[in-house]
Order: C-alpha cells, then structure tokens, then sequence
C-alpha cells in the first residue's frame, strides 16, 4: 500500500507539471488580459499600463514568465493578485476555512441523506413515499441551483422571515463566536445546504438507487437468501457494501469542485467562499489568482482520486494495488 | 495616448471645464445656523446613534484610493476621506468640504484655496496644507498609479504646480488659463501625508501600491471624514465608525455623523440585495424604474420603506448612436444622411418606452442637457412624434424600396439590415432594443440585436467597433464638462471618429466634418473662454438646438433618479424635486 501510495504521488509530479504548463498556455492564448482590460477604464493612459507591465515583469517573454511563476509555486509563492495588490496565497487562505466548512457539511449532508434514501427507494420502488422522493430528486436535478436559491429567499421573505442569504445576521458577521452567534448561523445555514446540496443529493440518491437494484439481482444474493440468511444481512453485508463501490470512485472527482461548484450558489446567497472570488480573477483577467486555483483544483483533482482508492481497497476487499 | 488620458472625466461623469467666472472670490455661504455642510441636507436635527447597514455591490479591493480603479473601494473610502469641495445636493453649486475658500486670479492662473481650520485627522494629527500638496503631487498626478488623475492635472501638457503657502493655504499655478481648476481639485480625496509618505509614491510607486491592502489593520487608515475603518470580513462585510475628530456640525452645531456605525453588507446579486432591505437587513438599496411599482406597492402596504423619485441632473440618458465611419460604404452614406435619422427618430416609440420600460419614471430627454436645469434649451419641439408612416415615407424618399419579402433593399440590391449593439444585461437597456427592433421590422428595416456587456460598452463604442449603438452618457451640471462628448472631435464623440484629431495634434480634422458640426465645434471653442454667463447660455442654446435638427445622435428618454430607504431614516427626503441624503446627515428616527 505504502509503495502504491509513493508511487503515484511520483507520478502526480510530472502530469502537474504538464498542467501547469496547460494552464499557464491557456491564460496567455486568451485575448487580452488585466492590463489591456485596464486600458478601457478611461482614465488609464498607456503610460501607466506600460509601467504597471514592467512592475509585473508582464514585459519579459513568454517562457522567462513561466518560468518565473513556476520558479515561485516550488517556493511556496503563487504570485500576486493584480486586482487586490496582495499575494494570492493570502487571498485564497482568506476564503478557505468557509469554502472548506461548507463542501464539507454540504458533502456529508448529501451523503448522509442520500445513501438511505437511495436504499430506501430501491427496496420499495414502486412505493408512493419512493415515488416522492424521485419526483423531489428529479426536481433536484432539473433545477438550476440559483433558481432554487431564489425561491427559497422568495418563500422566506413572505413568511415573514429575515434570513435571506449569507451566512449570518449583519450584527453576528464580525461578532466573536458565541451560542448565539451559533444559533444564527444555523438558522441560516440551511439555505446554502439545500441549494448545493439538493443537486448531488439527487445524483447520490439516484445512482444509489440503480447500484443497488443492480446488486439486488445478481446471483451472489439469490445465494445469499438461499443459505437462509436474514434479509438484513443480505441488504447490508451483500448488497449494499457492493452497491456502494463505484460511489467511492464518484465521491474522487467531488473534491475539486470545492472551488469551482459554488460561483453561482454564492453570488446569489452571498456566501464567503472561493467561488465569486475565482470568477472576479475571470473576469477581471487576473491571471496569477486564476492560475492559482486551476492548479489547486487539479491538485484537489488528484489527492481525491488518490483517497477514493485508498478508500475502496479499504472498503472492497477484492481490491489489491500490490 | 492623450485621448486615452481625458477619456476620464467624461466617462465618470465629472469633467474639465473652465469654471463660471461668477466664482470669482467666491467664498463658502455660511447659511442656516451653525452647520458647516450644505443646509440642504437637512429636514429636521438629528438624533444620535444608531448602526446604518449598507448594501455593495462586490468585494473591495484595497483600502489605497489610488492604488485601485474600484468603485466599490471608492463607496466605502468616500466616508472615510474629504475631498477639497463638492457641489451642493439641490443647486449644484462648488461647496466648500475641506476648502473653506477660495479666490482665482484675474489671469485666471493661480488659484488660491483656504482650508477649514481646526480640522484633524482620525488619529488626532492636524490637517494641513501639507497634505494637499501630498496628495495633488505625489499621489494624484502620479502616472505609475493605477487610479491617478494626471490628465486633469495637467494643462497643455504642463502639470499644474501646488505651491503651500502658509500651514492653512496653498496656490495652484498653471502655465495657461485654467477655468476647470476647481472641478480637477474635486475629483481626488486628500490622503494622510504623515501616514503614506513614508512609502515614497513617487520613487517606488509598486511598493506604494502595495499598502494599505484589506489586511492592513484598520487604525493605520486616518481619514478626516466622517466615518473611520473598524474592521473587514472578507466577502462579507466592512464596518465603519464615527471618526471620533469629525469636524462636521448639524445647523445647532451638534457633531456629525448621527449614526454610531456604517455598516456595509458585500452583497452581489441585485435581488438579494432588494431582498435583503425588504427583510429589514438593509437600510437602503439601490433601485431602478422597474423595480419602482412593486417597492412603491410594499411602501403603501407595509408602511415600512420608503421610495423616493426626483429629477437630477446625473442620471444618464440613452440615445441611439449610427457609426458615420462604419466599414460598408451604403450604410456608411446612409448613417451620415440626415433624412435617414429623422426617419429612425420617427420610429422611436418614446411615451412607449417611458410607460413600458421606465413604469412612468422618465421624461422627454434634452440634448445634452438634463431639462429643467439652467442650461437647458427647450428642443423638445424637434423630438417629433412616433409615426411609423412618416418614418416610412422618408426612407421611401431615399429610394429605399420594399422588396417582395418586405425589406427593404440599398441601392446595390442588398437587405436594408445593420447591427445594433446594446448592453444585454441592463433591463432597460434590452427593452429599448426590442421595441426599436419590434418596431423598424414594420415598415421593412432589419435591426440585428447585438448584446454585450455593460461593462464594455464605452470601449467598443469609442473604438468604432458596431454599425448602431444604444449608449448613455451621464448628465452634468454644465455643458462644458460634457465637451469631450458633444464636441466634434471630442474624445467621446464615438459616432464621428474620423474628425479625430492624428495622433500628438489637439486639432480635429475639419475637413472631414459637417458644416453644423464645425459650428458645435466653434460653439464649444468660444463658450470654454467666455466670462458672462448669458453669452454662454446663448452659445449652449444654440449647440441644442443644431443638435436637436441634426441629430448627431438620437436621444431616447431621460430617466428619472429613484431611491428606496427604510422608513426609520431620517434627512432621507425629496426636494424641489431632487433626492437629498448623506450618510453623514442621515439618523434613526
């Protein structure tokens, strides 16, 4: 285990250095940049955007430039954010603790309620409680989540209430933590957790659903039940730790969207995480905060692909990386 | 890159000019009781105390004014800093802020400018000339700055010189005559020599650009206006509080600001935000014209907000702008042919577009000037009614026949079609365009919408890149600093770009001009150095009225300004039909 964990952490060094290069390569192909957008704001004079250039060492070639923010990355310095005039790494810190909480509560409340639910829909499929919580997982699906967003806001505001987006009432945001700090956060928690959440909810619940109706066919179980075993041990030792198998490998790929799943969520819950911080670098063309989080999304990328095996030898025991 | 350099004023809606000659020595009005701000603001006194919560519109991006173009920055550090003077809310006269007053000389070449005395700065520091000489010579002029004001400091390629006088008096010198002097002193809030001039602007201007980021610890950020930094929650929110030296009274001489705190929630969406002051979280919040029935609705139903609506000068009025140097050379002659844009003038629906797109919130527009200000000419006479058959009849006259399909066809056989560039995501602005385009297809002319972003719109349309566009430049107070617009040859004057002047010369290119835009030209020329106000007020007259036959541009609609605040807000008011608050002035009721 130890050799296959090494091994491919060896192997992540060259491809993120091909990605690196990817990434760089595709900031500098876009049309334009920060500076050329500076040059529309009217009161920038081409002077000024030629001395910013030379600040910014904008001005040397291409490759001295790579090789200048490569050379910065192995010292642990990402660059700096033209827009905010600070070191990236500082901006990005600033943003991660809430983005961390919230894909992690939003992962686990996923899980959490769509595993059972999955299970539960699978085992009584034609149900009309099943039949429910389909309609609510297509509904789920179907809905964009700023749309969702919105109407609950709408239905809060016309209930009377006042928690309508971000993550505390404006007297708590710089209040030092307390029960009721705590309580107000809860109450307004659960907005952001349904509109992020209720999306891979659905996508959860559903491939719980058609892995386990999978499972429940196969022969292995008809054998199972054959033996005499109690359903419980059939559903729970047999099925479900089959079924649950290729989630693992899914639950890899969620990791990354941490950053970048959440832009739309939390524009319109104004919301404290990374996510409109990445899409003002976007559109602002702040190239170094930019590349910044496409390589910490393809680092993400790999060290969840890296624990969903690890995870699944641990779960499966069929599974053997020697 | 001059053109680029005094793109500015006019694009943020302040401006160069020379200054009315009827300021001569003019020094600040002391008027009702003991107030030192604009009476104007107030309705009744104050209480004190109170937190008000603001919405904005994104994350700032640094506390140092002039290290970021940043409007939002510019939202919460205009609280925190004084600028020299400001135009009164209800006359639009220069006040003095941190000027008291001042005197220009017969020449019209040194101005000379008294500040308020006994003014402080946050951290107790006295205010001094010092400062404005700081902050005028090495900060604002300073061209490695990002957010620097060189151009308007600068004439005929001369910076202006700030020469301190005594510790409460400084000179501002320039080579030529001047008349825009006391608008340029507007534009930039002095900063804390004591505070930023260790950083050395001047010598290492990136490492200047570097201070004062979000992280800085808030003390370090002394102001002398009337609200100070407390603190920053990244994404979420900025917290100011009384400036404990704030030197602005109420008219019985009590301190300003009412309110204890300034709070200001980082709120991106539009609807959240309208949400948010719904729910009580927010004491005010930006609205358009279509937001204004359904707020003014919940105003009678709960009795809990406010909506206010007033005319004002700023507000920015589209109009429809043909491209007389577009690429194809039959659009081309068309676009510069007269009949053809008194035909699209006819098919603008106007009291459509006031009723449907602006709910009854905009009124007939001027050209160039807001209606119902001293500048104005009445024109409204030449705006014409909306007929589609008159529009027709005239595109018939220039043999623009219908073909079988409909269409009409140019004089080469080919679709009458050309492109009209909006910003799609303005509301307004992409109801307009569906009206036009609703109502052009009926009598055979093609329009092809072209949204882009409202962000991008001054760039694409001064770099002459559409056939027709929707644009809308902000009103002023006089018609000299709209002269970058309206002058032919002006760096705004997008829909003529060939009368540009070449590169390094200041002379537009007459030749390439028409005759009554050779007279605009002249109009401006004369008006810049005139002293009597009347003889200007003629010229200006007439500017309107050439504009309003010959149609430069078509103007649509001129919109009116709208407000919406919480009913516990006091000094929120409307008067003389203008909408009046600080967040200095304002209070809990």
């Amino acid at each position: 285990m130890t050799t296959f964990i090494l091994r491919r952490i060896l192997v992540a060094v060259p491809t993120l250095l091909l990605i690196s290069v990817l990434v760089f390569g595709v900031i500098q192909l876009q049309p334009g940049g920060f500076l050329e957008n500076m040059l529309e704001d009217p009161r920038v004079s081409r002077e000024t955007v030629e001395n910013i250039r030379r600040q910014y060492l904008l001005d040397q070639p291409v490759w001295a430039q790579y090789l200048h923010w490569l050379g910065g990355i192995v010292r642990g310095d990402f660059g700096f954010s033209f827009l905010n005039s600070r070191p990236v790494s500082e901006l990005i810190w600033e943003r991660m603790g809430w983005t961390v909480f919230l894909a992690a509560l939003t992962i686990l409340a996923t899980w959490v309620i769509a595993i059972p639910l999955g299970i539960y829909t699978a085992l009584n499929r034609y149900g009309p409680t099943s039949t429910a919580l389909n309609f609510v997982g297509y509904f789920g699906l179907a809905t964009p989540d700023f749309l969702v967003a919105l109407l609950l806001i709408y239905l809060v505001l016309i209930s009377g209430g006042t928690t309508v987006g971000g993550l505390f009432s404006p007297q708590y945001i710089d209040a030092p933590w307390s029960w009721a700090k705590f309580q107000d956060m809860l109450g307004h928690l659960w907005i952001p957790l349904i509109v992020i959440g209720l999306d891979g909810t659905a996508t959860i619940m559903r491939q719980m659903r058609a892995n386990l109706l999978d499972v429940l066919n196969q022969d292995y179980i008809r054998t199972a039940r054959a033996k005499g075993l109690a359903e419980r041990v059939v559903l729970w030792k047999h099925a479900v730790r089959n079924a649950i198998n290729p989630l693992i490998s899914l639950a890899g790929l969620q990791l990354p969207t941490l950053i970048s799943s959440t832009i739309i969520a939390s524009i319109v819950l104004s919301l404290p995480t990374i996510g409109p911080f990445l899409y003002d670098s976007l559109l602002n063309k702040d190239q170094y905060v930019v590349m910044a989080l496409l390589m910490l999304s393809a680092v993400l990328l790999m060290v969840g692909n890296l624990l969903a095996d690890i995870l699944l030898a641990w779960v499966d025991p069929r599974i053997r990386y020697e | 890159m001059n053109r680029r350099k005094l793109l500015k004023q006019a694009a943020f809606g302040i401006g160069t000019g020379a200054l009315a000659p009827w300021l001569f020595s003019k020094a600040m009005a002391q008027q009702a009781g003991q107030t030192n701000v604009p009476a104007s603001l107030f309705q009744e006194i104050g209480k004190r105390g109170g937190t008000l919560t603001l919405p904005l519109g994104s994350t700032p991006q640094s506390w140092n004014y002039f290290a970021v173009i940043d409007n939002f920055a510019y939202t919460v550090l205009n609280n925190v800093f004084d600028r020299l003077m400001q135009l009164d809310p209800v006359t639009f006269e220069l006040v003095g802020v941190l000027a008291e007053s001042w005197t220009i000389s017969r020449d019209a070449r040194t101005t000379t400018v008294k500040l308020r005395s006994g003014v402080k700065w946050s951290d107790g520091t006295p205010f001094t000339a010092d400062d404005v000489i700081f902050t005028f010579t090495e900060v604002a002029s300073n061209t490695n700055l990002r957010a620097n004001q060189a151009a308007t400091l600068t004439v005929g390629g001369v910076p202006l010189r700030f020469e301190k006088v005594d510790d409460l008096t400084f000179r501002v010198v320039s080579n030529k005559p001047y008349g825009a002097v006391l608008q340029a002193l507007t534009f930039s809030p002095i900063m804390p020599r004591h505070k930023l001039a260790q950083f050395k602007p001047r010598e290492d201007p990136s490492g200047y650009s570097r201070v004062w980021a979000t992280n800085t610890d808030p003390r370090e950020i002394v102001g002398t206006g009337p609200f100070i930094l407390q603190s920053y929650v990244p994404d979420q929110k900025v917290t100011l509080v009384r400036n404990p030296n704030s030197w602005r009274r109420d008219p019985q001489g009590n301190p300003l600001p009412y309110f204890d705190r300034l709070e200001y929630l980082i709120i991106r969406d539009p609807n959240i935000q309208v949400a948010q002051f719904l729910a009580g979280n927010l004491d005010q919040v930006p609205v358009s014209g279509a937001q204004f029935p359904d707020l003014k609705r919940q105003e009678v139903a709960s009795g809990k907000i406010r909506v206010l609506r007033g005319s004002t000068i700023y507000t920015s009025p589209p109009h429809w702008g043909f491209n007389f140097d577009v690429p194809n050379p039959e659009l081309r002659e068309l676009f510069r042919n007269l009949t053809f844009r008194r035909a699209m003038q006819f098919a603008v629906n106007r009291k459509r577009i006031i009723e449907d797109v602006y709910n009854g919130l905009a009124s007939l527009p001027g050209h160039g000037v807001a209606p119902g200000t001293f500048w104005y000419y009445d024109t409204r006479s030449y705006l014409g009614e909306w007929s589609l058959e008159r529009a027709a009849g005239l595109l018939d006259s220039l043999g623009l026949r219908r073909g079988a399909d409909g269409q009409r066809r140019l004089p080469s056989g080919r679709v009458l079609e050309f492109s009209f560039t909006y910003a799609s995501d303005s509301l307004p602005f992409s109801a307009i365009a569906a009206i036009l385009q609703n109502d052009l297809r009926q009598i055979g002319v093609k329009l092809n919408l072209q949204g882009i972003q409202q962000g991008t719109l001054l760039a694409t349309a001064t770099s002459g890149n559409f056939e027709s566009i929707l644009m809308a430049y902000g009103d002023q107070p006089d018609p000299q600093l709209r002269k970058d617009i309206w002058q032919p040859g002006g760096q705004l004057n997008y829909w003529h770009r060939s009368v540009w002047p070449e590169r390094g010369s200041s002379e537009p290119k007459f030749d390439q001009m028409f005759p009554w835009e050779k007279n605009i030209w002249e109009i401006f020329r004369q008006a810049e150095q005139l002293g009597d106000q009347n003889e200007r007020k003629r010229l200006y007259d007439r500017w309107q009225l050439l504009s309003a036959q010959n149609l430069p541009v078509i103007m649509i609609v001129k919109p009116d300004a709208v407000a919406a605040g919480h009913a516990r807000l006091g000094n929120f008011y409307a008067r003389d039909n203008r909408i009046i608050y600080t967040n200095f002035s304002m209070f809990e009721k």
